[in-house]
């Protein structure tokens, strides 16, 4: 079960990305359907043709999840970005209205959900998920944030750049192996 | 013997920094050292250069610290330089910094450690001492990139020109260097003292 954060900048440049692939035994049940379908179906889009055919799409995350880990590639990660980049809209919506900070499942693109981290200066942290997991993924957030700002704090980073910090990019991850 | 009198320096280190009521925000102050260091790479482009830049400011710091020192302190002067490197770690590093480094000494020991007289000074050029830092309130935050990092930046070089000063005032050369860095990925940040020679108060030469 794979997680994608983003990092993006008050004027959405990107500065920092991650993929994390949890070793967590996602909660949905097993499903009985996904050993019938055939695995060349593989690609992120087959979750969509398998849902509108009216399949349950609890079990196609199940299948497809572990289909696009087996075929990784580009063409599963446009389509994240894809996700990623539609659901900008709708944080920047609701970031209007509500003045927390952590916003769940903001939006959801079949099995996807994009949950929204907005920090007081504005930067937007997007976390592309396929289970429910709030609390989680909140201290994740939260420890992320605590991250950046120290290395904010370095007088070596510009400010709105992307992070190269290994010492940042090591902590997110130890961080994201613990809460997700 | 040895072991109060470093107990006492101890004790007036930290009494001095109690008294101090003007104290800074350490983030403040951290921000402000990084962005320096920051702007004089890129001013001079050249590593070492900014070392150098780094440490003769430290020098312009160290001349005129060292009244003030002398005055909050009432210290005076120091036997044999054994004594100059616990004075600047347990009381100096202390009442500015609140860091107390550990002290390292060698070199010839001197042959006689009581002050015989209050003029003469004891100590072979040559004696050095390491302090060790434990923790750096210059670098909080800071991780050097791969170019500093290659380029040989000595990042809190300050210090090293704050020390040549402030002794040079009280008549002592020496060589003051950084040995090694825990932000260069060493195993822990060390100075090393060096006494050059004791300086002799100079005669001015009358023009008439």
């Amino acid at each position: 079960m794979s997680h994608h954060l983003f990092l993006l900048s008050p004027s959405d440049t990107p500065i920092y990305s991650l993929t994390h692939y949890s070793t967590k035994l996602p909660q949905s049940t097993s499903s009985s359907l996904s050993s019938n379908l055939p695995t060349w179906s593989t690609s992120a889009f087959a979750g969509t043709l398998t849902a509108l055919s009216g399949a349950s799409s609890a079990t196609q995350s199940h299948h497809v999840q572990g289909g696009s880990v087996r075929m990784g590639g580009g063409q599963d990660r446009h389509v994240i970005q894809m996700i990623a980049n539609a659901s900008l809209d709708v944080i920047e919506d609701v970031m209007r209205k509500e003045s927390a900070m952590y916003m769940k499942s903001v939006d959801k693109f079949n099995e996807w959900t994009v949950s929204a981290f907005i920090t007081p200066g504005n930067m937007k942290f997007i976390l592309l998920h396929e289970t429910k997991n709030d609390d989680g993924i909140r201290s994740f957030f939260h420890d992320v944030w605590e991250l950046y700002l120290k290395t904010m704090l370095n007088p070596f980073h510009t400010a709105h750049s992307p992070i190269r910090s290994i010492v940042f990019d090591t902590r997110v991850r130890a961080s994201a192996k613990k809460y997700l | 013997m040895m072991a109060t009198t470093s107990k006492q320096y101890k004790a007036i280190g930290e009494d001095l920094w109690k008294s101090r009521t003007d104290k800074i925000n350490s983030e403040l102050f951290a921000l402000t050292y990084g962005a320096l260091v920051v702007q004089l790479i890129q001013d001079y482009e050249d590593y070492a250069e900014v070392n150098k830049q780094l440490e003769k400011m430290g020098y312009n710091i160290g001349t005129r610290l060292i009244e003030d020192f002398l005055a909050r302190s009432s210290l005076g002067r120091c036997s044999d330089f054994r004594e100059v490197g616990e004075v600047v770690a347990k009381v100096g590093f202390k009442s500015f910094l609140n860091i107390t480094p550990t002290v390292t000494h060698s070199g010839a020991p001197p042959p006689s450690s009581r002050p015989t007289s209050a003029a003469k000074q004891s100590g072979v050029p040559g004696s050095t001492f390491i302090l060790t830092l434990d923790e750096n309130p210059l670098a909080e935050f800071v991780e050097l990139p791969d170019e500093a990092l290659e380029g040989g930046l000595w990042f809190s070089n300050v210090l090293c020109g704050v020390l040549r000063g402030s002794l040079e005032m009280v008549q002592m050369q020496v060589q003051v260097e950084f040995l090694s860095d825990v932000l260069r990925g060493d195993e822990s940040t060390e100075i090393r003292v060096t006494l050059l020679k004791y300086l002799e108060e100079e005669v001015p030469v009358g023009d008439d």
